[in-house]
């Protein structure tokens, strides 16, 4: 079993993941959203659809913000406490990761772009950069989330470490790859949908809501698809991590996932009925409940891998393989881990509320 | 050109770029805070509005050093990953806290985006100045994990070993052992750092390296740094926002402008003189003490020679002789047929030793080579590095005197312009009128950002032909993997680091100066106004 410092060293890293993706979720669901109602408001010459838009820019920016400050804290994180990981994988993934990192500089620059160059520019060429904006987020999943199949179901790695070398490009070859990133995709695009209903029904904007919230239920039951596929593929991948999803350590959290994902089916139905008679209900409830989905499901993805850092098949690499051994963290962790923790959830829940009240302001004030 | 040259120079170009956000960073709240105070004692409230719009840009360029500083942070970890090492161990500490500087930073500037001109200036004050503080600080865990680079403390008397002129640096809290071993390894393999520690189970297999976490703040040097570096940096970013502001004074007339610049100039003053005078003087005592090849190559010393002020400044004693490379090729002489071997026994490795963690390590060395490096006197390895060092020397010596000199004229130039009324016998010689001010702020820009440049290249290109001062040279902290050797992918990130700068330059400029600055052709191209 880990020792202490490895069991904080491994939360720690989770910790700043499931926050990191929680805001991931949200900046690139909305992110689409966004550029597709300045299409539309192109199009139809909508100032009502532009001002959706503009909206859910401000909840855009400011989740892009606090996402990019937790990314932040997962690199420390990975190469301080875990750096033969980070090592490896910045040897064997380096074209995905490469990937990635062109993801976030085409993304950032194109969001503030987007921002000031509205009404300032040829409509049309403004749209264009949007969709910049909306797609390039999604390079940035396609880089990392080679991290988290390798680490579930290792194929690159695994050809590296039996012969030394391994194809620029095999990472993508990986069969779990492509399951979770559509998986992803579409999970954040939900979130995404339900967010902007959250946003648009505090604004009373039912037309804007009741589309958003159609976005988020579809790509929902979309989910009653690729969900169960993913499922099943780490049973023919990664059939530890899939052991512990559904039957062991994180089953509980699975079930509660399943049953919250019954729970936000059910009340998307109902919030739907009452928009076709002019009422908005479950305003925050929808959005934050599809958030909490994800969050749930990031959070059984990592934590299934325990106690070992990379799954091989039903055993796996134990996180002590990748540990930081050079420090002296078993005198030092425990109380450092302590302080960190303490830190970071009071940062976590800090910048949580002040990205809550910003967003809130920034959407008044591009409003 | 070699591979490790080319990704040296595109890792130099991704840092200089972000450093100028870095600097922006660090500048541009003096520029506001200014503001504020003028608008507080003055209630004109033009001077919120100057605020509110150098506001706009800092959040921006706050921005923008972001994306760059994720750039570099990758770039860094993905190109020489052997600094994971460091990472993991003396960078660890100031790494970790850095990250809670970064957060309130972010925390602190929206907030002060959000409330600024709807809370009373007295509390905008108090939330850009809390901001400064953390960007400071962020500033500070940076530049010590640099200065643990430039002068490893805590590894003894390891490079001295080795360099008989090196010092010894601090109380030995890293495993000398290990070290040695490591990189006697490495030699003998001729391997990357990288491909050691990316095994999986190597650092538990290593051990231990070092038991003191704290020791990047240790020593004079990463002191003096963390003053010399930020102050330099703060004083770059304020004097675009000098010349900026005495550029809208020259076009529009306007007094509050002149005003502005009048006060900003005199705190830059106060800066700089106190920069040049005490925190440039610490700095040079600690170079002179911990890195004596960059403090020969700064002023030259070929041989060995006596200058009273030079010696009075580095040393506080102007007898003592400027040590050149002449004294220190015949340190290297000293350890006489000492070899690599000697030094490894001395340190309780023996052949066996070594072949034993090898083994352990899952690196394979022929003993052929093992016995090539072991038997390498130490003497030849001391005067080949020394001798590569030396190959830097116009470009380190010329570029420190050149650095100094263009401080000097800047020290004149923001003294004429804050000085110049309450200096009659300048005032009764010299009009300094909008036009004349406009000209010394850009020669302050000039000056100030030219000696920081060409400081940080003394610091880096200095340390040469280490990464780490006497213990790793960058062929051992490269990486390993193939997109590395390719042409094409460097060429590929050469144009992909301008065009990011490019862009967030434009987008800065835009924001500074409204769209009414927009290139004809770029405004053509964008389509114009709706």
């Amino acid at each position: 079993m880990p020792s202490l410092t490895e069991n904080i060293g491994f939360m720690a890293l989770g910790l700043s993941v499931i926050i990191h993706v929680a805001f991931v979720s949200v900046t690139l669901g909305v992110g689409v959203l966004t550029a597709w109602y300045r299409y539309v408001a192109y199009k139809r010459r909508s100032e009502e659809m532009e001002a959706r838009a503009r909206r859910l820019l401000g909840l855009l920016a400011a989740s892009e913000l606090m996402s990019g400050v937790w990314g932040t804290v997962i690199t420390v994180f990975l190469a301080g406490l875990f750096p033969g990981l980070t090592a490896l994988a910045t040897n064997v993934l380096f074209l995905p990761i490469s990937i990635a990192i062109i993801g976030i500089f085409i993304r950032i620059p194109s969001i503030a772009a987007f921002w000031y160059l509205w009404g300032r520019v040829d409509p049309r060429k403004h749209v264009a950069l949007g969709f910049v904006m909306a797609t390039s987020g999604f390079l940035i999943p396609l880089g990392f989330r080679t991290i988290f199949a390798e680490t579930m179901s290792p194929h690159a790695i695994a050809t590296y470490l039996a012969s030394g070398s391994a194809p620029i490009a095999q990472a993508y070859t990986n069969p779990l790859l492509w399951v979770l990133y559509v998986h992803t995709v579409v999970a954040v695009l939900s979130v995404g949908g339900y967010m902007a209903y959250t946003v648009l029904g505090i604004h009373r904007d039912n037309q804007g809501a009741a589309g958003a919230l159609r976005v988020g239920l579809y790509l929902l039951v979309a989910q009653l698809l690729f969900g169960p596929l993913y499922w099943l593929t780490l049973r023919a991948h990664s059939s530890y991590v899939y052991q512990n999803v559904t039957f062991g350590l994180t089953s509980p959290l699975f079930y509660l996932k399943l049953a919250t994902i019954a729970v936000l089916l059910y009340t998307s139905v109902k919030a739907l009925r009452a928009l076709r008679t002019g009422r908005i209900i479950y305003t925050k409830h929808l959005g934050f409940t599809a958030l909490f989905v994800a969050i749930l499901g990031e959070f059984i993805n990592d934590a299934s891998r325990y106690p070992y850092m990379v799954v091989t098949g039903k055993e796996g690499l134990p996180i002590s393989m990748f540990f930081n051994y050079y420090l002296d963290m078993m005198q030092a962790l425990p109380i450092l881990s302590v302080i960190l923790f303490m830190i970071l959830l009071g940062l976590g829940i800090g910048t949580f509320a002040i990205y809550l009240g910003v967003a809130r302001k920034m959407i008044d004030y591009v409003s | 050109m070699s591979n490790v040259e080319l990704w040296l120079r595109i890792s130099a170009l991704g840092i200089y770029l972000h450093a100028t956000y870095v600097s922006l960073t660090l500048g541009i709240p003096l520029g506001i805070i200014v503001l504020l105070v003028l608008h507080s004692r003055t209630k004109n409230t033009f001077y919120l509005s100057m605020a509110k719009k150098l506001t706009i840009v800092l959040g921006m360029n706050f921005a923008l050093g972001a994306i760059t500083g994720t750039l570099v942070e990758f770039g860094l970890v993905q190109v020489w990953p052997g600094s994971i090492i460091a990472i993991a161990t003396s960078a660890l500490s100031p790494l970790a806290l850095e990250l809670i500087a970064f957060v309130n930073e972010i925390a602190l500037l929206v907030l002060f985006i959000v409330t600024l001109g709807k809370t009373s200036t007295g509390k905008s004050i108090a939330i850009i100045t809390a901001y400064w503080a953390f960007a400071l600080l962020s500033g500070v865990l940076i530049t010590s994990v640099n200065s643990w680079l430039v002068a490893p403390m805590g590894t003894g008397g390891v490079a001295q070993a080795l360099y008989p002129f090196m010092p010894v640096f601090g109380e030995q809290s890293m495993d000398a052992q290990k070290l040695v071993a490591l990189k006697v390894l490495l030699l003998a393999t001729g391997s990357k750092l990288q491909s050691v520690i990316q095994s999986p189970d190597t650092a538990s297999r290593i051990g231990l390296l070092i038991t003191d976490p704290t020791v990047a703040f240790k020593g004079e040097l990463s002191l003096a740094s963390m003053a010399h570096n930020l102050a330099a940096a703060v004083i770059v970013g304020s004097s675009l926002v000098l010349a900026a502001y005495s550029y809208r004074h020259y076009k529009t007339g306007r007094e509050e402008y002149r005003v502005y610049v009048k006060r900003l100039a005199l705190v830059l003053l106060v800066l700089i003189a106190v920069q040049g005078a005490v925190f440039g003087h610490e700095m040079g005592v600690a170079i002179a003490k911990y890195n004596p090849t960059k403090f020969a190559l700064m002023e030259k010393a070929e041989a060995t020679f006596t200058n009273p002020i030079i010696s009075f400044l580095a040393y506080g004693d102007p007898s003592k002789p400027i040590i050149g490379f002449d004294e220190m090729s015949k340190a290297c002489l000293s350890s006489g047929n000492k070899t690599i071997g000697d030094v490894a026994l001395a340190l309780g490795l023996d052949k066996n030793a070594l072949l034993g963690l090898a083994s352990q390590l899952g690196i394979q060395v022929e003993e052929g080579n093992l016995d090539k490096v072991l038997s390498t006197r130490v003497a030849d390895i001391c005067l080949a590095d020394l001798e590569e060092a030396k190959s830097r020397m116009s470009i380190v010596h010329y570029s420190y005197y050149t650095k100094i000199a263009a401080a000097i004229i800047a020290l004149i130039a923001v003294g004429l312009i804050a000085l110049h009324d309450k200096l009659p016998l300048i005032r009764s010689r010299l009009r300094i009128d909008a036009r004349m001010t406009l000209a010394l702020s850009i020669v302050f820009m000039v000056g100030s950002s030219l000696s920081a440049s060409l400081g940080w290249l003394v610091r880096e290109v200095g340390r040469k032909p280490w990464t780490v001062y006497g213990l790793l040279k960058p062929e051992e902290l490269i990486s390993i993997s193939p997109l590395i050797a390719s042409k094409a992918f460097a060429a590929f990130a050469v144009i992909f680091i301008l065009l990011v700068n490019v862009g967030g330059w434009m987008a800065m400029y835009i924001i500074a100066t409204r769209e009414s600055a927009l290139p004809t052709r770029v405004r053509e191209w964008l389509g114009g106004e709706r």
